[in-house]
């Protein structure tokens, strides 16, 4: 483990602002303050002098959009002098653990396999996470399920967790080691009794969650796979799917979601290849030229979206690709429920969850 | 740095009208470009739109590149109406090709259907070249109508090398046709290969894929001798888009040519 520090709050306000000065700085802002329902958190660019929120629980935007924007140029090309694109350093804040292992999918696909985009490889580079440990979660949030604890506990650079009148700071990172050296003004190292603060408060937002997990009989880990193979026959999928309009939301929202699609485009002299979201729940997804659609029904479609997640991305990559963030429940105008979805095809095959 | 999607300029020098609905594109490449046979490549009309399409070509010809083009679509329509010396763009090549080395010794049964044939041409070339390692080729080719049948003059010239055995049929015949009519599977029968030593390659529309393989595997060709080239919607071509998957793999990176035994156990394959 690296070294432990603690910031005060006043501090770390004073920090914030002084890091815009350096890196384009996102953060979280409340979206829109309704009493009657949960808060959602948004992520902006922080502007000038606009103090430092604190975010209990993830964003509503998936943390894919700052390295695979939902539109984005892929390439120019056959021109006489290309443009070459000018990165800032970003940094982003109230990141959450959820987001950071969500974002290992996007990281595998972008980064290994046959060749690395190199483009999004350089937006990584150039791109510092300050994670934060979740203090409080929404009624979709599902990571424990997964075996998700809500706080981070890799993939950051800098991860804050809030104590008393201030955060304890834990860099992950050569990155984050660097940045408080760099404002090592600002730190203190942590005191023993801090830390077991930190883990008791760690441990009681865990019991919470448990709690609200625990009567919701949510489908493990270890079943899921299980689950798409023999359950791939099962009417499940025709159920669900018939209030999908084939919006794409649960796609689009979803951190493990990657499917793109290349275009090209003219502009006065200039062929350029766009780069953009696609989704599995799109009735031309698969479609090939001769006409052919695999997933020609809503039904095959929402399967294919499960299968990938849980079955393609165990095999492949040894983990699922869901982290349990919710997103795609809270999107969906149709109130498709992922937990829902894996607690019938158990059910149905008397799995035990 | 490298930048995966962009792709390297090829001129069109050359088009060939194989059937009414089919060309062949000879393509020069300015950069140097080389392929393995059964992999593909990524064509792009500049500006306009790209696709994905097996070279037709002998693998060993640097720096030209045939590609058989069936007009289905929106790029290859707009590409059987464009012209010569236009300039297209070409990322690749893409995927495995076919294992020749696993073919060394052996009878080797080549079933194509319809366009299918344009990637078979270039296992075929692969394969005459070096015919002494190879036992036997046997060549047997379908299409709707005996106008609908590509590369009608090469055809009966493989048909006298040695060592190559070549049948063809027709859906439906015309006046002039005085050949076999019948899908494909109808001239499967007494094949002239030694079923212990022998593999299959199979490529055409899904469905004559389909019930390809049920023939094959019913006249004892075992599942991992069966290669079959899987069509999906290729997009990126590199893993990365997510459009091509069959059950755990991606098409386009660990395909496109699968033996029937890896996809056996995947739901749905020939849809
Ligand atoms: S599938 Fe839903 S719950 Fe899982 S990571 Fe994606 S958006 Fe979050
Ligand atoms: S969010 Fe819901 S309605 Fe929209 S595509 Fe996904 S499953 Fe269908
Ligand atoms: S074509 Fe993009 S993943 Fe295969």
């Amino acid at each position: 483990m690296h070294q432990i520090y603690y910031i005060e709050s006043n501090q770390l306000n004073i920090l914030f602002q002084k890091l815009k000065k350096d890196y384009r700085v996102f953060s979280p802002v409340i979206k829109e303050n309704n009493a009657t329902k949960e808060t959602d958190y948004s992520y902006g660019e922080s502007t000038e002098n606009e103090p430092f929120v604190f975010n209990p629980y993830r964003t509503v935007e998936p943390l894919k959009t700052f390295f695979t924007p939902p539109l984005d140029k892929a390439v120019e090309y056959f021109n006489q002098d290309e443009s070459t694109e000018y990165l800032p350093k970003i940094i982003i804040f109230g990141v959450k653990s959820c987001d950071i292992v969500g974002h290992k999918v996007q990281d595998f696909v972008f980064l290994e396999g046959v060749e690395v985009d190199s483009l999004y490889r350089l937006r990584r580079e150039n791109t510092i996470f300050i994670s934060s440990d979740c203090t409080d979660f929404k009624e979709v949030c599902h990571c424990l399920a997964w075996e998700i604890l809500p706080h981070p506990t890799e993939g950051f650079d800098l991860n804050l967790s809030p104590l008393n009148e201030g955060y304890l700071v834990e860099a992950g990172s050569k990155k984050g080691e660097e940045l408080i050296q760099q404002y090592k003004e600002f730190f203190v190292i942590a005191k023993d009794t801090q830390l077991t603060a930190r883990k008791v408060k760690r441990e009681n937002l865990i019991e919470r969650l448990k709690k609200h997990l625990l009567p919701q009989h949510l489908v493990s880990k270890d079943i899921v796979q299980r689950l798409m193979k023999e359950g791939y026959n099962l009417d499940t999928w025709q159920q669900f799917m018939l209030t999908c309009v084939e919006c794409g939301g649960c796609n689009f929202i979803c951190d493990t979601c990657h499917c793109f699609l290349l275009a090209d485009k003219k502009e006065g002299n200039i062929n350029k290849k766009l780069k953009a979201w696609d989704a599995c729940l799109y009735a031309n997804y698969a479609k090939v030229a001769g006409g052919a659609n695999p997933l020609k029904t809503r039904t095959r479609r929402l399967r294919f979206r499960f299968t990938k997640k849980f079955d393609f991305f165990i095999d492949n990559l040894g983990m699922p690709a869901c982290c349990g963030c919710g997103r795609c429940i809270e999107v969906c105008p149709g109130k498709i429920d992922i937990r829902e979805v894996l607690k019938d095809l158990a059910k149905k095959l008397n799995i035990k969850t | 740095m490298k930048n995966i999607y962009k792709p390297k300029e090829a001129i069109v020098e050359d088009i060939i009208v194989e059937s009414p609905t089919i060309k062949t594109f000879v393509l020069r490449l300015k950069e140097p470009f080389e392929f393995k046979t059964g992999q593909f490549v990524e064509l792009t009309l500049p500006g306009i739109g790209e696709a994905p399409f097996t070279p037709s070509s002998d693998p060993n010809i640097k720096n030209k590149i045939d590609v058989t083009v069936m007009n289905v679509g929106r790029v290859t329509s707009l590409l059987h109406t464009s012209s010569k010396n236009i300039s297209l763009g070409m990322r690749g090549p893409y995927g495995k090709g076919y294992p020749l080395d696993k073919f060394e010794g052996k009878d080797i049964l080549i079933v194509g259907g319809g366009v299918g044939l344009a990637p078979l041409r270039s296992l075929l070339f692969s394969l005459f070249v070096e015919i002494d390692k190879y036992n036997k080729v046997v060549l047997r080719y379908g299409a709707r109508t005996p106008d609908d049948i590509i590369y009608k003059e090469s055809i009966p010239r493989w048909a006298k090398i040695k060592k190559v055995d070549v049948a063809t049929t027709v859906d439906v015949g015309d006046t002039k046709w005085k050949g076999n009519v019948g899908l494909v599977t109808t001239i499967l029968k007494d094949l002239p290969v030694d079923l212990k030593k022998a593999v299959s390659v199979v490529c055409g529309p899904p469905i004559m894929m389909k019930f390809t393989t049920l023939k094959l595997l019913d006249l004892g060709f075992k599942p991992q001798d069966i290669y079959l080239s899987m069509e999906k919607n290729m997009s990126c071509g590199l893993g990365k888009c997510g459009h091509c998957r069959i059950g755990k793999f991606y098409t386009c990176k660990d395909g496109p040519v699968f033996t029937y035994e890896q996809l056996n156990d995947i739901h749905d394959i020939w849809e």
